[in-house]
C-alpha cells in the first residue's frame, strides 16, 4: 500500500465514520466515501455501510490486489450540524478545492468541536418542545408551563444518566420515568389541568425522530440491512419510554 | 385564531426540537416554518373532511418537498430539514394512548389506538416516499430486466 492510498483510505474511513455517529443516511455516508475516493483518482471503488459499521475498498493501481479497510462504528449519536459539516468538506474535496492533508485537518476539527448549541440551551429546546406538544396534542393554554419544566427535567435526566451508563435504552426509561412522575406531580400540586397532555408533551423530547427518519431513508433507497436495523433502534427507544411512562402511571395514578 | 395560536406554537416547538438534533443554527428557523407548514397543511386536510391518515400523507408529501427542494438550494443534508418539518405528524398522543390503554387492562380500546398510531406513522412514511419519488424523477437505474446507464 503506496503512502497517498493509505492516506486516502484513513480520510475516507474517518469521514464515514463521523457521518454514520452523528446520525446521516447510509446512502450519503456511502455515496460520501464513494466520491472522496474517485476524487483521489482510485478506480473500482466499493463501499458496504451498515448502522454499526464502515466497508471501503479500492483498487491502488493495476495489476496490484484492491485495498480494503473497516471501520467499527460503536457510539450512535444525534448532531446534524456535524453531518452538513463533513459533507460540505466533502463537497468541496471532490470539487479539487482542497488538499487530503487539508480535509484530515479538518476532519478533525470537526470532530473536535462541541456540539452547536450550549446543554442548557439544549435543555430549553427540551422544554419549548414539551411544551408547544401538550398544546397541540389538546392541553390547554396553562398547560404550556408544566409540560416545560416536566420535559426540561426529563431531558436533563436523559442526558445525565447517558453520561452514567453504557446500556443504551436505560436512559430514555429513566427518562420517561421522572418525566411523567413530574407531570403527574404537578398536576397533582395543582399546576395545570390535562395530566395526559403533559405527560405527552414532557415525553415528545425524547422521541428518536433520527433514526425513524433515517431508517425509513435508507429502507427506500434499498439499505435493507441499514434500515432494518435503525428501524429497531427506533422501535426498542420507543418501547423503553413507554415502559417507563408506564411504569411511573402505574406507581403514581 | 385558535389555528394562528397553534402554528405559532408548532414553529416555536420544532425550532426548540431542531437544537435537540442540533440543527445548524442558517437551517433552524427554515425547519421550524416548513414544520408550521405541515401543522396548517394537516389542519387544512382535517377541515375539508379528509381523513386523518390521508391528511397526514399530505402533510408529509407537502412537508417532504418542501425540503428536498430547499436542501438542494442551501446544499445541505435534507435531514436537517425533513426531520423538523415531519415532526409535528408523529402520533406521540395515539402512541400514549395505545399505552395507557393497555396498562389499564383495556386491550380491545389499546388495539384500536395501536392500529391508529400504525396507519399514522405508515402515513407519514409514505408521504417522504412520495416526495423522494419525485425529487429523485430521471435518475432511475433501469427497469427489472436491463440496467440503465
Amino acid at each position: 500500500m503506496g503512502a497517498k492510498a493509505d492516506k486516502v483510505m484513513d480520510v475516507c474511513l474517518r469521514a464515514g465514520e463521523l457521518m454514520l455517529t452523528y446520525g446521516a443516511e447510509t446512502y450519503r455516508v456511502e455515496e460520501t466515501m464513494e466520491r472522496m475516493a474517485k476524487a483521489a483518482g482510485f478506480r473500482n471503488v466499493q463501499c458496504f455501510t451498515t448502522t454499526t459499521g464502515v466497508f471501503l475498498s479500492f483498487e491502488e493501481k493495476k495489476g496490484n490486489g484492491d485495498l480494503m479497510q473497516m471501520v467499527r462504528v460503536k457510539d450512535r449519536m444525534q448532531d446534524l450540524n456535524k453531518v452538513a459539516e463533513v459533507n460540505q468538506v466533502s463537497r468541496e474535496f471532490t470539487g479539487g478545492g482542497l488538499t487530503v492533508q487539508e480535509v484530515e485537518r479538518r476532519l478533525e476539527e470537526i470532530f473536535a468541536q462541541k456540539v452547536e448549541y450550549p446543554i442548557y440551551v439544549i435543555h430549553f429546546g427540551a422544554g419549548i418542545a414539551g411544551g408547544g406538544f401538550s398544546y397541540l396534542f389538546g392541553g390547554g393554554l396553562f398547560d404550556w408551563i408544566p409540560a416545560f419544566a416536566a420535559a426540561v427535567l426529563a431531558s436533563i435526566t436523559l442526558l445525565e444518566i447517558e453520561k452514567l451508563l453504557k446500556v443504551r435504552f436505560a436512559s430514555e426509561l429513566a427518562a420517561a420515568f421522572i418525566g411523567s412522575s413530574a407531570g403527574i406531580a404537578l398536576v397533582t400540586l395543582g399546576f395545570g389541568n390535562n395530566v395526559n397532555q403533559i405527560i405527552i408533551g414532557s415525553l415528545m423530547p425524547l422521541v428518536p425522530g433520527v433514526p425513524l427518519t433515517n431508517a425509513v431513508r435508507d429502507l427506500l433507497s434499498g439499505d435493507l440491512l441499514a434500515g432494518m436495523s435503525r428501524g429497531v433502534e427506533a422501535l426498542l427507544t420507543s418501547l423503553s419510554i413507554a415502559s417507563g411512562v408506564a411504569l411511573s402511571i402505574s406507581i403514581f395514578m | 385564531m385558535q389555528l394562528i395560536t397553534e402554528i405559532l406554537l408548532t414553529i416555536l416547538a420544532i425550532v426548540g426540537f431542531g437544537i435537540l438534533f442540533s440543527v445548524p443554527r442558517r437551517v433552524l428557523f427554515i425547519g421550524g416554518a416548513i414544520g408550521g407548514w405541515t401543522w396548517f397543511a394537516l389542519q387544512m386536510g382535517l377541515e375539508a373532511g379528509v381523513t386523518n391518515v390521508v391528511s397526514t400523507v399530505i402533510a408529509s408529501f407537502t412537508a417532504a418537498s418542501i425540503s428536498h427542494f430547499l436542501a438542494k438550494r442551501l446544499q445541505i443534508p435534507v435531514t436537517t430539514l425533513s426531520i423538523p418539518g415531519i415532526l409535528p405528524l408523529v402520533p406521540g398522543s395515539l402512541a400514549y394512548f395505545t399505552m395507557l390503554d393497555f396498562v389499564e387492562g383495556d386491550y380491545l380500546g389499546g388495539l384500536e389506538n395501536g392500529v391508529q398510531t400504525m396507519l399514522q406513522a405508515g402515513a407519514i412514511a409514505a408521504g417522504l416516499v412520495l416526495g423522494l419519488a419525485v425529487f429523485s424523477f430521471g435518475v432511475g437505474r433501469g427497469n427489472r430486466y436491463e440496467a440503465g446507464s
